[in-house]
């Protein structure tokens, strides 16, 4: 572990979950970015260096073979390695066998792919969309933000798009789990697993896992054309794959395919509304929703970061880094630095710089779902003013406790001069 | 086009994680494998040089590379 230098004194706390009730604390990272060299953040076990700027967060994301994602873990704290090896998905693996595990669904999500999606995506917004309009609003996450990803993973899954309530209050629990207050007791869903065996510590990722599991049994002897087929396929058939990286995946899938999209939409929403004018220019002209869809995810940055650990001593920003050290990347920081973009605290729906990390910094990891999400957030923006629809807030947002994922609970919209 | 510099770029299959940004940039240059889910050059793999600097920068794995310059 590194020595704490004397600047780490001084270091902003960024971890305290608490702290992000009240939205993520931009002047302390402001701070941070403002200092040079890497700072040294203190945290339970140890400490972390504080990667907050633009060009280390991307150094850091691009060079996989200094910067493992393998070791320790891709969270803030370690994991003993038995629960390291029962917890591992793909986003804990380095090559090769992130290259193994990440073909096997790459596939389904290239933009070519991702575009046959399309119409379903915009059938699933509009149903979701009239609802909102003709109920006369009500809770944006949800009546539109959570929903709408999570049907369209599911569709493309192969699950029962019926489930998908039971699922997102999953998906729900494993949000509390990344805080430091579980709401539910070890043995909710039946879960008789010890915690720390669990993705997120959560009871919930037993019942992910069960479900997963019981998806995979059905699929087994009637594969269709879907993705759980194919991961079954890969796993039982080819032995690409093996069963606990199949629950793992399936876990990932659902979680990362919903959550954090929702995430996108709940922020954008509240965007939207806090800033007319900006919407306004976009209704004015629809050319500006690519460009708007690309602001509303670095506004938003739902992943807020990821850690990685040093294979061996390095340097980055004149500080040098030991091997073993934590190197956390603040996306939720890089998003707002102000060397990269201009007024990064305005939100501009024609901002020219798209290069943003709401996906991560770019490298091997960079996300999975990236243009199923950009999707996503484009035809709602499309189908929005298609509808000429304008929101309103009627309530302040209820965010998670947490300082991994930007989470908003529930947040009160209304269309103002909507399709009536 | 007149006086533009063109260089020929190859991918690096074993690196290559099929994320298909190349294929997006640049659909006349790479293709997608469906099954295999790896990249390549399809035809003789030129590009003008700001073009090609794009996708080795924005391919996630590193796995462009400009092999023949200043053809
Ligand atoms: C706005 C929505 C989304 C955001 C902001 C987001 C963000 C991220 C981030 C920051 C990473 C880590 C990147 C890194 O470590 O370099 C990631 C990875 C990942 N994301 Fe997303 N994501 C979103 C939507 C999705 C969707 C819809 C899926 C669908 C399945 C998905 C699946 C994944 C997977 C599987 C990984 C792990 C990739 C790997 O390790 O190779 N994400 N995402
Ligand atoms: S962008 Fe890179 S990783 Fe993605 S498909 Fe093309 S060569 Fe492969």
């Amino acid at each position: 572990m590194a020595p704490p230098s004397a600047a780490a004194v001084d270091t902003p706390n960024v971890t305290d979950p608490s702290l992000y009730l009240e939205g993520i604390p931009h002047d302390r990272f402001a701070q941070i970015r403002a200092t040079p060299g890497l700072a040294w953040h203190p945290y339970e076990d140890g400490g972390f260096w504080a990667v907050t700027r633009h060009a280390e967060v991307r150094h850091v994301s691009r060079n996989p073979e200094l910067f493992s994602s393998a070791i320790g873990h891709t969270n803030l704290w370690d994991l003993e390695a038995d629960a390291l090896e029962a917890r591992r998905s793909l986003i804990d693996t380095d090559a090769p066998d992130h290259t193994r595990l990440r073909r096997l669904v790459a596939g389904a999500f290239t933009p070519k792919n991702i575009r046959r999606w399309e119409e379903t995506v915009r059938a699933i917004t509009g149903e979701l969309l009239d609802e909102f309009v003709a109920q006369g609003g009500g809770d944006w996450v949800d009546m539109v933000a959570a929903p709408l990803p999570i049907q369209v993973i599911l569709t493309m899954l192969g699950v029962p798009t019926d489930d998908a309530d039971y699922l997102v209050e999953l998906s729900n629990y494993l949000v509390e789990g990344t805080g430091d207050a579980q709401s539910i007791p070890p043995d909710a869903f039946g879960n008789t697993t010890e915690l720390r065996l669990l993705p997120f510590n959560s009871p919930a990722s037993h019942a992910l896992f069960e479900y997963g599991e019981g998806m995979r049994q059905q699929r087994q002897n009637d594969l269709r054309d879907d993705l759980v087929s194919h991961l079954v396929q890969a796993e039982s058939e080819d032995e690409r794959m093996s069963r606990n990286e199949y629950r793992n995946m399936f876990h990932l899938l659902v979680f990362a395919g919903n959550e954090t999209t929702r995430t996108a939409i709940s922020h954008g929403g509240m965007a939207l509304a806090a800033f007319p004018d900006e919407w306004g220019r976009v209704l004015a002209d629809p050319g500006l929703i690519d460009s708007a869809a690309e602001e509303i995810l670095r506004w938003a940055t739902p992943v807020m970061h990821m850690r990685r650990t040093a294979t061996t001593d390095t340097e980055l920003a004149g500080t040098s880094i030991s091997e073993g050290d934590k190197v956390v990347m603040w996306y939720a920081s890089a998003n707002r630095d102000e060397a990269v973009f201009e007024d990064p605290f305005r939100f501009d729906v024609s901002r020219a710089n798209s290069d943003h990390f709401a996906f991560g910094g770019g490298g091997p990891h960079l996300c999975l779902g990236a243009f199923l999400a950009r999707l996503e957030v484009t035809v709602l923006l499309e189908e929005m003013a298609k509808r000429s629809i304008r929101l309103e807030q009627t309530s302040e947002p209820v965010r998670a406790r947490s300082n991994f994922v930007h989470g908003v609970l529930s947040v009160g919209m209304q269309p103002a001069g909507g399709t009536n | 086009m007149a006086g533009e510099e063109m260089v020929r770029v190859a991918v690096d299959q074993e690196l290559c994680i099929g994320a298909g940004v190349c294929e997006l940039l640049e659909p006349e240059v790479f293709e997608l494998d469906n099954d295999i889910v790896i990249s390549s050059v399809t035809g003789d793999g030129l590009l003008p040089r700001a073009r090609a600097d794009v996708v080795v920068d924005r391919c996630p794995s590193r796995a462009i590379a400009i092999v023949e310059e200043e053809l």
